[in-house]
């Protein structure tokens, strides 16, 4: 479904903008109150769900065991899976995975791969024969804005207390995934000619383009992505990756709190 | 078909089910309305170890044009299960079983959504299972009827999702996953509260009339009970004030 962008709303914005308000009230690097429950769902050996205002994502992540690749005979496997299905908004239809899904699922998945924080090794079997498969599912149930962030910090937490069932698969006891790091998403939107964070479901239908920064602990990148229509200055991003630093610190404060 | 009797015990010797349950006995149910911002209408119920999540989004214009009806809605449901809410992991996307009860469920809500109402209109009807322990289907019938009414759509009455079977040739109610796994037969139904009508009936395995009709009452008994909570969940939501 095509939704229109309304100019009165790209006015409206921008006006806003021009006075350094936004259409909700929040200061231009305000996030939504984010509330994070982890270890929800029955079945999943992981799974959280993150409420980001009108936002509201889960993740699962599920285990398998599978042949390793030729060239990596000790290492296990990540595979990050997306969907925004029907139930998450009108705009979203019924059908094979869209362009906006697969990006969402890829941009995740190098987030996480990428910063290190999961010892592929620690996931092998049998050397050569069995390695484990770790599965993460984004599943959107409410798209009010910003799912980026929404299912990068459900996918994160959920890893992080997720419980390998070896028994269930006859290869010895269960044990806890072991995470290394904590890599964490912040996204921010143009929104009335200049960067947001955090944009609403208002400020996305008429906003312009939108940077994803993956920083780890040590607060190094590990995934960026720009994505929709729009350019932007590198002096624009020097600004958005330093308050990156600090918001991705106060996401990772929350995960790590939410863990026994 | 259903496991065949003896295969597993699941009756203690003092008559109760493994989870300590009595034979006509629910698993624990919360309901809640207006669980999701975006939606027209949504409802969240656990049942048991069930998770399943509704939205509603409509009435709004059917398209393509050949699904349009004269002198009705359409009512457009899809149940799905995340890949997450199973033991094996599932592929995304939809599969025979998923396509049938859709099917049911559609027809089911068809028979109480007052869809003269609405000519030429689809109201979509999203039903998300987060986590499965047997019985999903009626979990999502009596989600998606809250959520329709949290929508403000009307209806002639909800529908109450319940179902009953038999474990080592006792009737009992509200399966749980062991027992649909290992039972002998499972009877769900979508249960309209105030008027008795039944407007969802499937079941697999097999049961005598008499066992039936002991299934029957128990599904009735259940669905009664369900209805307080649904009501009680869409008057939570309305004084809110989100619904």
């Amino acid at each position: 479904m095509v939704q229109l962008v309304p100019q009165l709303l790209r006015q409206q914005l921008a006006e806003l903008a021009a006075n350094d308000e936004r259409i909700d009230g929040r200061s231009r690097w305000q996030s939504r109150d984010v509330e994070l429950e982890v270890d929800i769902l029955y079945n999943a050996e992981g799974s959280a769900k993150v409420v980001m205002g009108d936002t509201i994502v889960y993740v699962g992540v599920k285990f398998d065991t599978a042949a390793p690749y030729s060239d990596r005979p000790t290492s296990g496997s990540l595979m990050t899976g997306a969907e925004l299905r029907p139930v998450a908004h009108r705009k979203y239809e019924p059908g094979p995975p869209s362009p906006e899904s697969i990006e969402l699922g890829r941009v995740v998945d190098r987030g996480i791969r990428e910063s290190g924080c999961m010892d592929m090794e620690s996931l092998c079997i049998v050397p050569g024969e069995s390695v484990w498969r770790v599965m993460i599912d984004l599943h959107v149930l409410s798209d009010g804005g910003n799912i980026f962030d929404a299912c990068a910090t459900a996918a994160i937490a959920a890893l992080r207390t997720a419980t390998v069932p070896a028994k269930r698969f006859d290869v010895g006891e269960d044990f806890k995934l072991e995470l290394k790091s904590t890599p964490v998403m912040c996204s921010y939107t143009r929104v009335g000619g200049r960067y947001v964070y955090d944009a609403n479901e208002a400020e996305e239908l008429g906003g312009d383009e939108r940077v994803h920064i993956t920083l780890g602990d040590e607060g190094h990148l590990h995934s960026l992505q720009k994505g929709l229509k729009g350019v932007l200055m590198p002096e624009e991003f020097a600004e958005i990756l330093a308050q990156a630093g600090v918001k991705c610190a106060e996401l990772r404060e929350l995960i790590h709190s939410k863990e026994a | 078909m259903m496991g065949g009797y003896g295969d597993i015990k699941l009756l203690n010797d003092d008559g109760t089910r493994l989870d300590g349950r009595a034979v006509d006995e629910m698993r624990p149910v919360e309901i809640k309305a207006g669980v999701l911002p975006v939606a027209d209408g949504s409802a969240w119920v656990k049942h048991g170890l069930n998770v399943a999540v509704a939205a509603v989004y409509g009435p709004m214009e059917a398209h393509p044009r050949k699904i349009q009806r004269q002198d009705r809605a359409v009512i457009d449901v899809r149940y799905n299960m995340a890949p997450f809410s199973t033991s094996d992991r599932i592929r995304p996307g939809f599969n025979r079983r998923s396509r049938e009860i859709s099917k049911v469920t559609a027809e089911a809500l068809e028979s109480v959504v007052l869809v003269e109402r609405y000519p030429r209109s689809k109201i979509r009807v999203e039903i998300e299972i987060l986590a499965a322990e047997a019985g999903t289907r009626c979990v999502g019938i009596t989600a998606a009827s809250v959520a329709l009414a949290d929508a403000g759509i009307p209806m002639r009455d909800m529908i109450v999702g319940v179902a009953s079977g038999k474990i080592e040739g006792v009737v009992v109610l509200d399966l749980d996953k062991a027992e649909d796994n290992y039972g002998q037969a499972d009877l769900p139904m979508g249960i309209l509260p105030n008027t008795g009508e039944m407007a969802f009936l499937q079941m697999d395995g097999d049961l005598s009339i008499e066992e039936y009709n002991l299934a029957c009452e128990y599904n009735y008994k259940a669905a009664s009970e369900i209805h307080v909570l649904m009501k009680q969940a869409l008057l939570d939501s309305a004084s809110r004030g989100d619904a």
